[in-house]
């Protein structure tokens, strides 16, 4: 594990039980300032090899979106967020995604979704060979303050599932 | 976690205080507001550019917590 999950559980009760009158009454900047970010010291890296023309890519966003037909909306409500993943697909519509977050002004993604989440323009470039292949599965996440659930049940879920896809590259498109 | 595991990221960024908080492995920071990384809606060539200029970041960036400027703005012609 990255950093001291412990540590930050404790911290994050605290967070939780001090901030929740002022997270329903919707004043975020203040408990924004006292959240426990976690930071890892080091950065971890991986040296990119081979080339974009031979490889798999995916697109992994925070912004919130969900197929409205076939998935259910984030929790926008809860101060935890909402640590579940949405797989969008690389043959996705502009009209089959919604979006449940409530921390961000999506309107504009709403008119043109590659403006968070740039899933028509990544399959442009593998039709002309430039990428090799989009990946099938592409990942939303959304607001998350349960850091803890995150890391240890949702994105090792999330790291397994790509690399099972064999996904070379992954482009990270946070809001 | 993605880079821990050993596939190489690139991420977008607009605020670059949170992204010296953040550190990511690979970033381009971009001038564009929250919820429009890649600037206007329509701007498709916009988009397809900050793309390749991703691609690029990939295969040029050899350092750890590299980030990278682009020039480009809200509705204004990109720099040649």
């Amino acid at each position: 594990m990255p950093f001291n999950l412990e540590k930050f559980k404790t911290a994050y009760q605290k967070w939780v039980s001090e901030s929740l009158p002022e997270y329903e009454a919707g004043r975020m900047t203040e408990i924004v300032k006292r959240y426990p970010f976690v930071v890892s010291d080091d950065i971890p890296w991986t040296p990119y090899r081979g080339r974009p023309s031979e490889q798999t890519f995916a697109l992994v966003t925070s912004g919130g979106l969900f197929l409205k037909d076939s998935q259910p909306a984030f929790d926008d409500v809860s101060i935890h967020g909402d640590p579940s993943f949405r797989v969008i697909p690389k043959s996705v519509s502009q009209k089959d995604i919604g979006i449940a977050h409530a921390h961000y002004d999506h309107s504009l993604a709403e008119q043109d979704i590659d403006i968070i989440f740039p899933i028509h323009r990544l399959n442009e470039l593998a039709e002309e060979k430039i990428i090799g292949k989009v990946a099938d599965s592409n990942y939303s996440f959304s607001y998350v303050n349960d850091v803890a659930t995150l890391v240890t049940e949702t994105i090792p879920e999330y790291i397994s599932r790509i690399k099972a896809d064999g996904v070379d590259v992954v482009l990270l498109m946070p809001v | 976690m993605t880079e821990a595991a050993g596939i190489p990221t690139i991420s977008m960024g607009n605020m670059a205080d949170r992204m010296a908080h953040i550190k990511p492995p690979r970033a381009l920071l971009v001038k564009f507001a929250r919820g429009s990384m890649f600037g206007e809606p329509g701007n498709v060539a916009r988009q397809r550019r900050i793309l390749l200029d991703a691609l690029d970041a990939l295969k040029t960036m050899t350092e750890p917590g590299t980030i990278r400027e682009l020039p480009y703005r809200w509705k204004q012609p990109d720099p040649a």
